[in-house]
């Protein structure tokens, strides 16, 4: 028999709260660990125990990182989705399925491997046979799959450093499905892992955990935040870090915690720190964004530095509340009521996870406008290859802040909304200063701070805004271009995508239809992003919701000339983005408007 | 501030730091004539003024309403945020947490206080946060033309509708189960009090609030409401003079009352001393204080004093294990970690 190597979809069918996933994480950093392209989603039920959790690894050469078309290898430990996840399987794939579960194999067209899971779980403790239960499906699957038993206790060593018994317990576990195969099956699936050379060291880390970095290197003063899926670790992430990197020599930390009461105090809060003269943020996810436009107004307005992070989950309202999507695009872009328009920041790999957690900060103090770093579930919670982070490239930009008296004194007129640059940026002194006292305020003010209703107060302040956040354009984040010669076809797509445009390209290249590549990073739009459809006959914009938010910016932005150039293909199920579904959309998409 | 040039001696009287009152004022108030509230506004001119306190290091905070806008009518040297309505506590807890060294001074109103805002203002009692919390507290909405509050007593009746039968929020009794470590009521008419009361609450480490009765003249101030001018002087029950003793005041200069006192020591050295008029009410004991409130309520009168009292609680700061310097003055270095830093996390995180 022929063997398929490093090319195929395990899909690991578990219930939550077994401990199953730090079994996942073993398996996962042990194809990692010999050097094979790999990557993980966990797809998780809003609840902590008992319900139907898939976890599901992609192990591909090409560096694919989306869920496949069809699951190669299926683990069945739940019984709960038994049915359902037998009867979804195509002929041929490969079943390794819990024989004590009292649940049959109705399938006679897959290569079935019943193993005892729970019996061979209870010979090592039977105490805790349900969780070591997880680690022996590795095991069967390491010794079918012929992973490395170096590269397995080394995963083992990192998911539990230095907890000699739970090292020692697993290593046991692993032996024992690997035995179990190796005694009972002879192999009858063409599906192998080679070890590939390790050309740059890499390490897994997810999106939240990175931008939690990002923050700690960005110099954040003042965290506060409400719990919320899937942000939670961002936040916990912050906290984590501070004893570690944020501390004076007596353990003093330069960065306050303060878990709020709701979103609306965290935001409040933020506010409070921006309006000081501290760098202050918040992470949270849709609802919370909901909860906190009042305030993002009146950053806005009263032009108060702030950071919000957004990790996109399922919405609208509760929504999927741990699936994956990107549905607030417009809802930071045009947050709160009134004319307004906003900065907002969006990493598509762990690596800019980091950077725009500490450019978010600059930005902010530089632009005096609240700044949105805008992730998602499937960046922000699953784990991702990473070289290393960059450190930043220049030092902390604290922007048009007046704090010494001789500067101020030299000002002609000093305003706190007085345009001075004609970059429609203000400057600013901090409370305590006593320099330029003025009362902030959400109402209509003048160039001074002062209340008014005039015409033409009201229009110099919104008019100057507008200018300001217009002349941010091209100051934040550049597009991501890879562009083919034919200039046929554009793709305009942001955030989490990226871990799927390499297939979706692919899928295309196959059909004779070569695209060129635009990532947005950033809103504003970037006017590099106009030239890009103005070279392209057709551009696609892509993304994952169902109403094509980036498009509807794209479409109110542009010159009406290229309107028409300009496509949407935006689909979103709740599932990590899958290629073919996308390809597909975009192939019948380009039909539609060539016809 | 101090350095100022010599000023002509003796036309202008100084406070301890050689300012003016002039420097505590603030611009023109545009709320209707007679409102209590101004009465507040003047007593706060006249209490930061008295403290000596430099005027640029305190932080005016508000929400929305009426009450809220007065921060424009006091201590023009000072920055301010009239904020969000009802949100004005979570925006002073953001602003301490990086700036703890200035003196937050919050007003707000029964509608921000009682109502919107009620969830912000109990966890920024919960947290003991550092400022002084004023409720400018008149029963009815003003600036949307007098509706209901959720501080209307049952009975009382609005110059337009019928008579509030809905169960008002006390409060002063909810912050004495919140365990908030400085209560008290006052009356915007009672000058003195109120003065006393907001100084000690200024030398005052954690939530002091001072919940006062400021009659809106425009809406409630007619003789069937229990928040009118009349009557409450007819109806305030006092439960103790109160006078303040700075702690920059020379002993000997301070007069000893006759009759018993008490003398509270604030966290800045300064002292409240409570001159007993009636039955002796004991600060430190909040049943006592929450007896006092629910008997006035029973007959339709209002307490006023220092109600409730604690210093053993440690105020927010000592709670987030924060640097002693405000984290403002912190400089960049320190906020950033080094290259060598990350370099050294790169290579932990590759194992």
């Amino acid at each position: 028999m022929d063997t398929i190597a490093n090319d195929y979809t395990i899909n690991i069918a578990t219930a939550n709260g077994t401990g199953s996933q730090s079994a996942n994480l073993i398996l996962l950093q042990s194809l990692f660990e010999m050097g094979v392209p790999v990557s993980g989603k966990n797809l998780f039920p809003s609840n902590i125990s008992g319900l139907p959790t898939w976890y599901i690894i992609r192990v591909s050469d090409h560096g694919y990182q989306a869920p496949g078309d069809r699951t190669h290898i299926q683990i069945l430990v739940n019984p709960a989705t038994w049915d359902e996840d037998l009867a979804a399987l195509e002929p041929g794939t490969v079943v390794i399925w819990n024989e004590n579960s009292k649940m049959e194999m109705t399938r006679d067209d897959v290569v079935s491997y019943p193993v005892p899971m729970m019996s061979l779980a209870r010979k090592i403790n039977p105490k805790i046979a349900k969780l070591v239960t997880n680690i022996i499906y590795v095991g069967v699957l390491a010794e079918m799959l012929g992973i490395e038993q170096g590269a397995l206790e080394d995963a083992v060593a990192k998911q539990f450093k230095g907890k000699a018994s739970a090292i020692e317990l697993n290593i046991t576990a692993l032996g024992l499905g690997r035995e179990y195969f190796k005694d009972n099956f002879t192999k009858e699936d063409p599906y192998v892992v080679e070890a590939r050379e390790i050309k740059t060291p890499k390490f897994f880390i997810d999106g939240n955990e990175a931008a939690a970095l990002g923050c700690i290197f960005g110099g954040v003063q003042m965290l506060a935040w409400y719990p919320i899926t899937p942000s939670s670790s961002l936040a916990e992430g912050i906290i984590n870090y501070i004893p570690q990197l944020r501390v004076d020599d007596e353990g003093n930390a330069t960065c306050a915690v303060i878990q709020a009461e709701d979103e609306l105090a965290a935001a409040g809060m933020v506010l409070g720190a921006g309006w000081a003269g501290g760098r202050g943020m918040t992470a949270t996810s849709g609802p919370g964004i909901s909860l906190m436009q009042e305030f993002i107004g009146l950053a806005y307005f009263a032009e108060i530095p702030s950071v919000f992070w957004d990790v996109n989950r399922v919405g609208p309202s509760t929504g999927l509340p741990t699936r994956t999507q990107q549905s607030d695009i417009t809802l930071l872009y045009e947050g709160s009521h009134g004319d307004t328009q906003h900065i907002v920041l969006i990493p598509g790999t762990v690596e800019e996870c980091f950077e725009f957690g500490w450019r978010a900060f600059d930005y902010t103090e530089r632009f005096l406008t609240p700044v949105f770093g805008l992730s998602d579930l499937d960046l922000g919670m699953n784990r991702w290859a990473c070289e290393g982070f960059t450190y930043p490239d220049q030092a902390m930009d604290r922007g048009k802040v007046v704090r010494d008296r001789d500067i101020f004194e030299a000002f002609e007129e000093f305003g706190r909304y007085l345009d001075v640059d004609g970059d429609g940026v203000p400057y600013r002194t901090l409370p305590g200063s006593g320099m330029d006292p003025i009362l902030y305020r959400g109402t209509g003010h003048n160039p001074k701070g002062a209340y008014s209703e005039k015409p033409e107060d009201y229009l110099y302040l919104m008019n100057r805004l507008k200018t300001k956040i217009d002349g941010a354009r091209d100051l934040l984040p550049a597009p991501i271009i890879r562009e083919e010669s034919e200039c046929e076809v554009g793709i305009i797509y942001l955030g989490s995508m990226e871990n799927t445009i390499q297939e979706i390209d692919d899928v295309l290249e196959a059909t004779g239809l070569k695209v060129s590549q635009c990532r947005v990073r950033a809103l504003p739009l970037h006017s590099g992003i106009e030239d890009f459809i103005r070279r392209h006959e057709r551009t696609i914009v892509l993304e994952i919701n169902r109403d094509g938010q980036l498009y509807g910016i794209l479409r109110k932005e542009l010159p009406n000339d290229l309107v028409t150039k300009v496509h949407s293909v935006a689909y979103s199920d709740g599932m990590p983005p899958r290629a073919s579904i996308y390809a597909d959309q975009i192939l019948s998409t380009l039909k539609e408007a060539n016809q | 501030m101090s350095d100022a040039p010599a000023r002509p001696a003796r036309t202008v009287k100084l406070n301890v730091i050689n300012e003016p009152k002039d420097s505590y004022t603030g611009g023109k108030s545009s709320l209707c004539p007679g409102c209590g509230h101004d009465q507040i506004s003047n007593v706060i001119i006249a209490a930061a003024w008295e403290n000596g306190i430099e005027p640029h290091r305190i932080a005016k905070m508000s929400g929305i309403g009426c009450s809220s806008k007065t921060p424009a009518y006091y201590l023009g040297q000072s920055h301010g945020f009239n904020t969000v309505h009802g949100r004005m506590p979570s925006v002073t807890t953001g602003a301490y947490a990086v700036n703890k060294d200035l003196l937050y001074l919050g007003v707000s109103g029964d509608g921000d206080s009682a109502s919107i805002g009620i969830g912000q203002l109990i966890h920024a009692i919960r947290r003991n946060m550092d400022m002084v919390y004023i409720v400018e507290n008149n029963g009815v909405y003003g600036l949307t033309k007098g509706q209901y509050s959720a501080t209307a007593d049952v009975g009382s009746k609005k110059k337009k509708g019928k008579p509030n039968t809905t169960q008002p929020i006390d409060l002063c009794a909810l912050a004495i189960n919140l365990g908030c470590t400085f209560v008290a009521r006052s009356f915007s008419g009672s000058k003195k009090q109120l003065t006393s009361l907001l100084k000690a609450a200024m030398s005052h480490k954690g939530f002091a609030l001072i919940d006062v009765i400021s009659p809106c003249v425009t809406f409630n101030n007619n003789d069937e409401s229990m928040r009118s001018y009349g009557y409450v002087k007819e109806n305030e029950i006092t439960l103790h003079m109160a006078d303040y003793i700075p702690h920059f005041n020379p002993v000997e200069e301070i007069e000893v009352p006759e009759g018993h006192f008490r003398d509270i020591e604030l966290h800045d050295g300064s002292t409240i001393r409570l001159e007993t008029i009636s039955d002796e009410h004991d600060p430190g004991n909040a049943v006592a204080a929450l007896t006092a409130l629910h008997e006035a309520e029973s007959t339709q009168k209002h307490v006023t004093g220092l109600l409730y009292f604690d210093n053993s609680k440690p105020a927010l700061a000592e709670d987030l294990g924060i640097v002693d310097t405000p984290l403002i003055d912190v400089p960049n270095e320190e906020l950033r970690p080094t290259k060598a830093i990350l370099d050294e996390l790169n290579a932990a995180l590759l194992g």
